[in-house]
């Protein structure tokens, strides 16, 4: 999928690097990591507990909880309010997720 | 524990106007937003990193949101502004608890603002939750201020003026837009731009979007609505309809477009948890969005000291959001005896003959954006309701045949409701759905009592919980 960044009337932040699912993704300072993520093409950001179906970004405003995912090891966590840092680890959450080293 | 003399929950249109009157009037405010910097959805600033070089391109919405923030800047010095703060929690005597920075705080005021606004109405129909698609707000957030396009190929579906406005920042942005779908008629159209009458800003508004729309070629369909989204994990096609009067599909009409990405918009519903959790008295309205707190003159709600002002006390938009919240302002002034009562009431009169005009508009703008009985018609037996505890139409009714008295029951006996939202996007649906089962005004059918936390909180933060210093 082709990039979505709209060039007219802003200048971007610097460009860096997050690392989704063990893929490079691109972001920029100020845009946040579901932004990223469908500037990129990105649908899925969780699969559902019980019927594993992929959800992606809805309400865009942090009321929906639907685009949660898994970043630097915390699960639950609003890609749509969360902004990209460089080289941060982002995973798609399945079902409710879990914490970093937990089994 | 900390005291604030006026506390004001959400930095939005009504917010920052609300603090602009009260500081203005000598009141020290403390503010808490969930966003980073104060504008709320409507005036929202871009994240550190963006810079605006040609602000002309982002409308005049961005514009009006530079003069508001301007005079908000003016009274910073009275304003403690807590930014990324979670309100869950409103507890008796004037306290109140909120996660910021991973970390929970109870903080006590003497009086309360709460302008939290509104959020996109959720409507379940066949496909909502698929991936791709977006409710227009949502869209509109990403298109503003992270200047990203939400998809390649993408369909505008709902009611109301929104959808106009987004569909345009999309052709302005160089995206496509394969078709807008409107449910309404062409007299609701009629009605809006006869009560915007008066309101110049808004018709200039109205006229550029229109008039973008048809430059890009853009197909408007009227008195069409979305039945279902498909495709294979993702959105790749929408079937839309005819449909009548009250928005039930005209058989025989429907046809499909391919699309990967679908924005809906039917209006907004008023975020009505934290009055709800402060035991102020609500009241149904249809016209207003849903539920939404009973107010007087001055804003002030039936709980002491409690005042709400902008969309989160009836959705009608930023211009009634800014007068409504300087009504408040000024009225909390008072309280605290900043301000004597006849000075207070004098300043609230231009405030009041802005609302006055722009009541006609609001009028209008009600009408169009009420939800007609096709709306909650369109789910089938296995389509999602409940998006966090996947709870089906077909799993409501089972229960319904239980003949349950509200939704708290429901709640219980489905999870419905139970998940990270806590039913704000099945709430508003689910009320309806039930009322039309049972054949009575949804007004009669009490809503799902929020409790705390109203937003999930991480238990370490709850652990640790202590009071503001």
């Amino acid at each position: 999928m082709e990039n979505r960044r709209v060039a007219k009337g802003v200048v971007r932040g610097g460009q860096f690097e997050i690392e989704v699912d063990g893929r490079k993704v691109l972001a920029h300072e100020g845009e946040t990591i579901g932004s990223a993520l469908v500037a990129a093409g990105v649908r899925t950001f969780r699969q559902t507990p019980k019927q594993h179906h992929p959800r992606g970004m809805y309400c865009g405003i942090g009321l929906c909880y639907e685009c949660a995912m898994i970043v630097n090891g915390v699960p639950n966590t609003r890609a749509c309010q969360t902004l990209a840092t460089p080289g941060c680890r982002v995973e798609t959450q399945e079902g409710l997720g879990r914490w970093e080293g937990e089994q | 524990m900390r005291e604030s003399e006026l506390l004001i929950l959400g930095g939005g249109p009504a917010g920052m106007a609300a603090a602009i009157e009260a500081a203005k009037a000598g009141a020290r405010v403390t503010m808490l937003d969930e966003d980073a910097r104060p504008g709320g959805q409507i005036y929202r600033q871009f994240n550190a990193g963006f810079r605006v070089v040609d602000a002309d391109v982002l409308g005049h919405d961005y514009e009006r949101g530079q003069e508001l923030l301007k005079e908000f800047a003016t009274v910073a010095g009275q304003v403690e502004y807590l930014d990324e703060a979670l309100v869950w929690g409103i507890a008796p005597e004037n306290e109140l608890d909120f996660l910021r920075q991973g970390e929970s705080r109870s903080l006590r005021y003497r009086q309360l603002i709460i302008a939290v606004g509104a959020y996109d109405r959720p409507v379940p129909f066949p496909g909502w939750t698929l991936p791709g698609v977006f409710t227009a707000g949502g869209a509109q957030r990403l298109i503003k201020t992270q200047r990203v396009l939400p998809g390649e190929r993408m369909l505008l579906a709902g009611t109301g003026p929104l959808q106009l406005a987004v569909a345009n920042q999309i052709v302005e942005a160089g995206g496509t837009v394969a078709a807008i779908v409107e449910a309404g008629n062409i007299d609701t159209w009629m009605s809006l731009a006869r009560g915007a009458w008066g309101q110049w800003a808004l018709i200039a508004d109205a006229w550029r979007y229109w008039s973008g729309i048809r430059k890009a070629g853009i197909p408007l369909w009227r008195e069409h609505i979305l039945v279902e989204v498909r495709g294979d994990g993702r959105v790749e096609e929408a079937v839309v309809a005819r449909v009548d009067q009250e928005w039930r599909p005209v058989p025989g009409t429907a046809r499909t477009l391919l699309v990967d990405t679908v924005c809906v918009g039917y209006g907004f519903v008023p975020s009505v948890e934290l009055t709800r959790l402060g035991g102020c008295e609500h009241r149904y309205d249809p016209l207003l969005g849903g539920w939404l707190p009973v107010r007087g003159e001055q804003m002030e709600t039936t709980t002491p000291n409690l005042y709400v002002a902008g969309d989160c006390g009836g959705v009608a938009g930023s211009f009634v959001a800014i007068e409504e919240g300087r009504i408040a302002g000024l009225a909390a002034a008072r309280a605290l005896g900043h301000l004597s009562a006849d000075e207070a009431r004098r300043r609230m009169e231009p405030s009041r003959e802005r609302l006055a005009g722009l009541l006609r508009l609001r009028q209008a703008l009600d009408e169009v954006s009420r939800p007609r009985p096709g709306l909650y018609e369109l789910a089938k037996d296995d389509t999602i309701i409940c998006r966090c505890e996947e709870i089906t139409l077909g799993e409501i009714k089972a229960a319904m045949a239980e003949d349950i008295r509200d939704l708290n029951e429901l709640k219980r006996m489905t999870r419905m409701g139970m998940g990270s939202c806590q039913g704000r996007m099945c709430g508003p649906a689910v009320q309806e759905i039930v009322a039309r089962a049972k054949g009575i005004p949804p007004a009669e059918i009490a809503p799902l009592t929020p409790r705390p936390p109203i937003r999930p909180v991480p238990m370490t933060a709850l652990a640790g919980h202590t009071e503001l210093r």
